[in-house]
C-alpha cells in the first residue's frame, strides 16, 4: 500500500476519533458541533485520498467531497439556529440542562 | 519517502494537533481558532495531494465558517475567554475510550484491507476542474441540485427556528 494513502487514512482516523470524543464529552452545543465538524473532516480526507490514489480518473470522488462540505454547512446553519432558539428560551446552550424531552 | 508523503504527513500532523487543541483549551475562542487551523491544514493536505480545487475551496469555506463560529462562541458562552477555567465536559472516560476504539478500528482497517493498485499520477488542475464540472452538470446533476436545495431548505429552517417570537404572543405573532 502506498505510504501517502496510509498517512491520509491514519490522519482521517485520528480526526474521526478526536471528533467522536468531542461530540460525546462536551456539554456545550457549539462544542458538540465542533466535534461533528472534525468527524466530517475525517471522512472528507478519506474521500480525497481514495480519489487521488485509487481512482484519479473518476471525478465522482471529488463530487462526494463537495457533498460532505454541503453537509458541514447545513449542520452549522441548523445547529446555530437551534442554539439561538435555545439561548433565547433558556439563556444557555448547555446540553446538560436540556432535559425537557427526557422520558 | 517522496516529498508529497512528507508534506501530507506534516499537514496531517498539524490537522490532528490542532484538532486535539480544540478540546484541550478552556477558551472557546481559541477552540474555534484551533478548529480553523485544523481545517486549513486539511486544505493544505488536499493541495499536497494535488486536489487543488478542493484544497482552495476547503480553506476558503472553513475560514468563513470558523470565523462565524468564533463570533457565536463569544455571544453564547458565559466565559468565552476561558479565564474561569470552567469544566464543560461529561462522561470523559467513556468518550475517550470510544474515540480511541474508533481510531484503532479505522487504522486497523486501513492497514489490513487490500486497496488495490496505487496510482501515482493525477490529472493536472485544469483537467480536474473540467472533469468535475462535467461530472456535476452531467451524471451527478441530480445529486448536485439536491445538495443546493438542501442548503436552501437549511437556511430557511435555521432562520425560522432562530427568529425571535413576538413579545407576549405565540411564534406566529398572534
Amino acid at each position: 500500500m502506498g505510504v501517502e494513502l496510509l498517512i491520509a487514512l491514519t490522519t482521517g482516523a485520528a480526526l474521526f476519533g478526536i471528533g467522536l470524543y468531542g461530540a460525546l464529552s462536551q456539554t456545550n452545543l457549539v462544542m458538540i458541533m465542533m466535534g461533528v465538524e472534525l468527524i466530517l473532516a475525517g471522512a472528507m480526507i478519506n474521500l480525497v485520498a481514495f480519489w487521488r490514489y485509487l481512482h484519479p480518473d473518476n471525478p465522482a470522488g471529488q463530487m462526494f467531497v463537495l457533498i460532505i462540505m454541503t453537509v458541514m454547512a447545513v449542520e452549522m446553519a441548523v445547529g446555530f439556529g437551534v442554539a439561538i432558539a435555545r439561548f433565547r428560551a433558556k439563556g444557555s446552550v448547555e446540553m446538560e440542562e436540556a432535559t425537557e424531552l427526557k422520558g | 519517502m517522496t516529498a508529497q508523503a512528507l508534506f501530507i504527513g506534516f499537514f496531517g500532523l498539524a490537522a490532528v494537533w490542532f484538532g486535539i487543541v480544540v478540546f484541550r483549551t478552556h477558551s472557546m475562542v481559541r477552540s474555534a481558532l484551533a478548529l480553523l487551523f485544523s481545517q486549513t491544514a486539511l486544505g493544505a493536505m488536499f493541495l499536497s495531494m494535488q486536489a487543488e480545487f478542493l484544497g482552495v475551496l476547503q480553506i476558503m469555506m472553513m475560514a468563513t465558517e470558523m470565523s462565524i463560529m468564533a463570533i457565536f462562541m463569544v455571544m453564547f458562552m458565559m466565559d468565552p475567554g476561558g479565564l474561569g477555567k470552567m469544566d464543560m465536559t461529561h462522561q470523559r472516560r467513556l468518550s475517550l475510550g470510544t474515540g480511541v476504539v474508533a481510531f484503532a478500528t479505522a487504522v486497523t482497517i486501513a492497514l489490513f484491507v487490500d486497496w488495490g493498485p496505487i496510482t501515482s499520477s493525477a490529472p493536472d488542475a485544469t483537467q480536474q476542474t473540467v472533469d468535475l464540472g462535467l461530472e456535476l452538470l452531467g451524471r451527478s446533476m441530480l445529486i448536485f441540485e439536491t445538495a443546493g436545495i438542501t442548503i436552501l431548505t437549511a437556511m430557511i429552517a435555521a432562520t425560522a427556528v432562530a427568529i425571535q417570537p413576538a413579545a407576549g404572543g405565540s411564534r406566529h405573532g398572534r
